[in-house]
């Protein structure tokens, strides 16, 4: 594969690292070159959007995709993640429109396109190194956005806490990938079952205890990305002490990174999870609903109450996710990872639009952030409040929004196993737990809705938080009803995205059973997609 | 056209109203949406070709079997290939027609009540207000028709979003509370019923695994259509014997329970809420006094309706094992709500609440009648809904005529309103009649049957203690006439006060609302089999025929 032809490959990620660095100098260039920064970060982003659509040689989205670098893996999922995480840049740049107050707008937009960048090459990521720099490429601009969101010394202090606790969980997610390293003595994801000199399977008995320690550790790393309990705590403080623009990007692209992090995980064990993992990670599941959505309640800021509900929201995530492993025994039936992929670029988008709506309002010219601030804001702001409410159904999980088939999914995930099998009872219990969590859950949903059109109204609301929010809350909302009436092309991606992940692992299984197992090293690309297309739907 | 696809005109000639009155100048709107309500309900009264000749020949109007269909509407919505299919599925039969044509009386008789918008204490945002309305009716138009669960479902929740609005914006002084107590109480219901479909989806595709991956439909027959996997059609799932037999086996569990009795139960308590009875019918009594005239119309007169056809529609024809595990429990929590509602009825204060626990009481004969399983039970249980329907917006219609005038509901602040208000006290005495169940009237059928049911119960071996409900529900008939006519008292009889002297009588509005009502309440309780029977008992009957068929003795 020559340069050309490997950068028209990655041509998205190159364009948005190439934007990143020239928002970055337009920004300190001084005086009112400060305020171009804005677009142009906005053209950058849609630029990296066409590229994505349009300079696919390979076809990434029909096949298994092909390894056109070591350790960057090019396939369907990596597609899914470009389309949903440079349309959602798109949007956050534009809630962000008017942001931050200070000049720091081309410092600003630059860390959105990085971090944006280490979304797109955690989806690409087949080596455990190119991963964990990824996902630190996603982690570390976010610190640096908070900070520079506002000018008060809380949003210094929630930059400083993420930041700490950011640099431990790194710590523990190298530790742990370092334990995976040392069990197989490879750092590719792909090559952790099946090494290609080999003609049997590594660790045919079950994991040793150093791949064991592993997981857990890369797991524990991980589950401060992704907000799940135990290391919840920060996401409240955190939230609230960051302006809501960056609130809504750290509740979707840090989240999303994390778990196609953990699906890299299950992949490369074969989505085979030891029970005692299953059972760690059950635990882990039903506590993060439970937590998120009965802390929810508690609460008196809307930003504190959407950074529960994200707790919350990484719970269903983790159902889901476990159902991937559990279809893996009994078949080939991915559905969990395709629910996954499916409900997390929902979210993504109807978390945004709501924090675009609460920037949209401002109070005492801030962004609103408690009920009292938006009280009765509908009078004032009928198309905000609409967007508002919209978003707010579609994270309850109510008809007719996404927000309900993302549900769905992750429900029909968990009960996708047939009735008899082993793992059915704890499955469907799960399940269960967090349909009730989501019923608890529309209670405080309902007290924002409640608030902004049956408040009494404040006077020192005032709907001018620009036109940028606005675009933005409408095109978070819209799609949330689109997606309800045609669904049926993204599930059909998210299916197809999930099957890849799917099929690497088990088809190689496959052939080693068959003992005829052929290694060609000498082409990595040959190897990954040989086949394996008629694994997947089309 | 329309004849071709006639029920989805008739659902959704509301919402087009609705969008018309997004766009309408502000004073058209009234107009406009009245208009829509009328069309959607002329529209619907030319269903009644379909089903007048019931009582001559019934095999050709209600089938041979549960789940003969007219005016079928089928497409694909959502489709996996091989995995998942979710139809837009429209159809009416016997059930769903007298609740179908109710529905779109009470919503014109109820528009026409909001018609003096511009007098509410709460009159901001008249186009909302009716556009919110118009969807409201689209949606509880869709609950009757739609036949596919996944479609039922959304219908379903989609109709709580305009009543939360209408109630939380529109409402009296606790209406955020009324409100989000309504949506919170009928989410949580709704959320086993999620459960419940999307675990009878996953069985009934297992189902059909085990016997080979395809299975002939089981009322389609003649079309050759098979089932290959998991299927959300309601018919499909009650008539299907291979996905019956499945359900119904008793080696098929559900995290280690039998699979028929925990989805049964799955089901009720969402339509339980709905409907609703003791316990979870505390949402009600709020909701009522606070929503506003017209809402509160709807509420009793179509919402309550939704529970007993829930049952009727899913939890009976599906899981008639479950249905016969639950009688005795069910038929308690009907009879305890019976008298727990009239015991409340009697302590009111306040004229709406008043009417409000009394729908509880007459929803609990409802779920008495469904629960004996018998031909008159559910016979019974279908009148009382229907007769239900009628009598109680007329009260609540009553209270608001009322209320409009005095500004309060104490039931004893008033007193001798008949002489002040001579044509709105006769109607109001035929309307509160209708609920006491004098003969004559609607409300008597219905009870009668129920009661007449329950006792038909008392010979199966299984129900032995029907007798003694029958006796009770019958007696219970006394707190009723003791809590009506203590009322009409109160209100109507007795000396004209001196604050009420100068109310003018029932305007023509009034009257046009009203008079109707009370003709259908009469005609209701001379005519039964002309305005109700001949219309339900040929899809009842045969539901019930399927079900005994069905019934395996499951226990726990």
């Amino acid at each position: 594969m020559n340069l050309s032809e490997l950068a028209f490959a990655l041509s998205p990620e190159l364009v948005l690292l190439a934007g990143a660095c020239i928002v970055l100098m337009v920004g300190v260039s001084g005086g009112a070159n400060d305020r171009l920064a804005v677009p142009t970060a906005f053209l950058v982003a849609l630029g990296a959007l066409a590229l994505a659509v349009f300079a696919d040689p390979d076809q990434i989205g029909t096949v298994s995709g092909r390894e056109i670098l070591p350790g960057l893996w090019l396939n369907s999922v990596t597609l899914l993640v470009r389309l949903t995480a440079l349309s959602f840049g798109a949007v956050a740049i534009l809630v962000s429109w008017n942001q931050p107050v200070a000049r720091e707008r081309g410092e600003y937009m630059a860390m959105i396109l990085f971090s944006l960048l280490g979304l797109l090459l955690t989806a690409s990521a087949n080596d455990w190194v190119v991963l964990f720099f990824a996902i630190e490429l996603v982690s570390i601009p976010t610190y640096i956005m908070i900070a520079l969101s506002r000018t008060d010394a809380r949003a210094s202090e929630s930059a400083v806490k993420y930041f700490f606790l950011g640099a431990l969980s790194a710590a523990i997610l190298a530790y742990g990938l370092s334990f995976l390293y040392g069990a197989t003595g490879t750092t590719t994801i792909t090559l952790f079952l099946v090494s290609e000199t080999e003609t049997s399977m590594r660790f045919a008995s079950g994991l040793p205890t150093t791949a064991m320690i592993g997981i857990v550790l890369v797991f524990a790393g991980l589950a401060f990305k992704i907000a799940a309990v135990p290391f919840h705590a920060y996401v409240a403080d955190v939230y609230e002490g960051a302006a809501s623009p960056v609130t809504g990007f750290l509740g979707f692209v840090p989240k999303f990174a994390g778990f196609l992090a953990l699906i890299k995980v299950f992949m490369s064990i074969g989505w085979e999870l030891p029970t005692s993992l299953f059972w760690m990670l059950w635990i882990v599941a039903a506590a993060t609903v439970t937590t998120g959505n009965v802390l929810g309640l508690l609460q008196r800021s809307v930003k504190r109450t959407l950074a529960y509900s994200s707790i919350a929201h990484t719970g269903y995530l983790l159902v889901a996710l476990l159902v991937g492993p559990l279809a893996g025994n009994a078949g080939f039936m991915p559905r969990g990872t395709d629910a996954i992929l499916f409900y997390i670029a929902i979210y993504g988008f109807m978390n945004l639009g709501a924090f675009a709506a609460l920037t949209a309002l401002q109070t005492d010219g801030r962004d609103a952030e408690t009920f009292e601030d938006i009280s009765g804001a509908a009078r004032r702001a009928p198309g905000v409040c609409l967007g508002l409410a919209v978003c707010v159904f579609s994270l309850m999980g109510f008809p007719p929004t996404a927000g309900f088939l993302g549900k769905l999914f992750v429900l029909g995930g968990a009960f996708s196993l047939r009735p008899g099998d082993a793992m059915h009872g704890p499955m469907v219990t799960l399940a269960i737990i967090a349909v009730i969590n989501s019923a608890i859950a529309a209670a405080y949903y309902l007290r924002i809705v409640a608030a902004v059109y049956f408040g009494t109204p404040t006077t020192k609301l005032s709907p001018d938080g620009g036109n940028g929010p606005k675009w933005a809350l409408a095109g978070c909302a819209l799609p949330m009803l689109l997606i309800f009436v045609f669904p049926a092309e993204i599930t059909k991606f998210s299916k197809r995205s999930a099957a890849v992940v799917h099929s690497i692992t088990l088809d190689a299984k496959k052939t080693l059973s068959r003992s005829s197992y052929k290694p060609n090293s000498s082409d990595k690309s040959v190897r990954l997609t040989a086949d394996h297309v008629d694994h997947i739907d089309p | 056209m329309i004849s071709s696809h006639i029920l989805s005109w008739i659902v959704f000639l509301p919402a087009i109203g609705g969008l018309i009155c997004l766009v309408a100048p502000k004073k058209q709107i009234k107009t406009i949406a009245v208009l829509a309500s009328l069309a959607t309900m002329l529209l619907s009264l030319t269903l009644f070709s379909t089903f007048l000749g019931g009582a001559d020949d019934p095999t050709e109007v209600f089938g041979q079997s549960y789940g003969k269909l007219h005016h079928v509407e089928r497409a694909t919505w959502i489709e996996l290939p091989g995995e998942l299919k979710i139809e837009y599925f429209l159809g009416i039969d016997g059930l769903g027609f007298p609740l179908f044509v109710l529905t779109t009386v009470v919503s014109f008789l109820a528009c026409l009540a909001s018609w003096n918008f511009e007098t509410w204490k709460v009159n901001k945002g008249i186009r909302a207000y009716f556009i919110l309305f118009l969807l409201l009716e689209t949606g509880m138009l869709g609950v009757f028709v739609s036949l596919d669960f996944f479609l039922f479902y959304i219908f379903w929740e989609v109709m709580l979003l305009p009543m939360y609005f209408l109630i939380g914006v529109w409402g009296g002084a606790r209406k955020e509370y009324a409100a989000i107590k309504f949506f919170l109480f009928t989410l949580g219901g709704s959320v086993l019923m999620l459960v419940a479909l999307v675990a009878m989806y996953f069985y009934s595709g297992a189902a059909i695994d085990q016997a080979g991956g395809s299975v002939a439909s089981g009322y389609l027959s003649g079309s050759g259509t098979a089932l290959t996997h998991g299927t959300f059609d309601l018919i499909e799932l009650a008539t299907n014997p291979t996905i019956q037999s499945y359900f119904s086996a008793v080696s098929t569990t559900f995290l280690g329970i039998k699979f028929a009795p925990i989805m049964f139960i799955f089901l009720f308590v969402g339509f339980a809420i709905k409907l609703p009875c003791v316990p979870v019918h505390t949402w009600l009594p709020d909701a009522h006094v606070e929503a506003p005239t017209p809402i509160s119309m709807i509420l009793a007169g179509v919402l309550l309706k939704m529970g007993g056809y829930g049952f009727l529609r899913l939890c009976y024809p599906i899981f008639p094992s479950g249905g016969q595990y639950w009688a005795f429990t069910l038929a308690m929590i009907g009879l305890v709500s019976i008298l727990y509602g009239g015991f409340c009825a009697l302590a009111q204060s306040d004229f709406k609440k008043l009417v409000a626990y009394s729908s509880v009481s007459h929803m609990g004969y409802v779920l008495l009648g469904i629960a004996v399983m018998t031909t008159a039970g559910f016979q019974g249980a279908m009148f009382q809904m229907i007769a239900h329907g009628i009598s109680s917006p007329m009260c609540f219609f009553l209270v608001g005529v009322i209320y409009d005038r005095a500004h309060h509901r104490e039931i004893n602040r008033f007193g001798g309103l008949w002489l002040t208000m001579p044509k709105y006290g006769t109607l109001a005495t035929i309307g509160f009649f209708a609920s006491l169940g004098l003969p004559g009237l609607c409300g008597f059928i219905g009870e009668v049957w129920v009661v007449l049911g329950t006792f038909q119960a008392g010979s199966n071996p299984e129900m032995p203690w029907a007798y003694a409900m029958a006796v009770i529900a019958a007696a219970a008939v006394i707190l009723t006439a003791g809590y009506i006519l203590w009322l009409i008292r109160r209100v109507y009889l007795g000396t004209e006060r001196e604050e009420y002297k100068g109310f003018s009588d029932t305007s023509s509005r009034e009257m046009f609302i009203l008079v109707p009502l009370a003709v259908l309440c009469i005609a209701m309780g001379i005519f039964p089999m002309q305005t109700v029977f001949n219309f339900t008992n040929g899809t009842l009957d045969l539901m019930l025929t399927m079900m005994n068929n069905g019934i395996v003795s499951v226990a726990m």
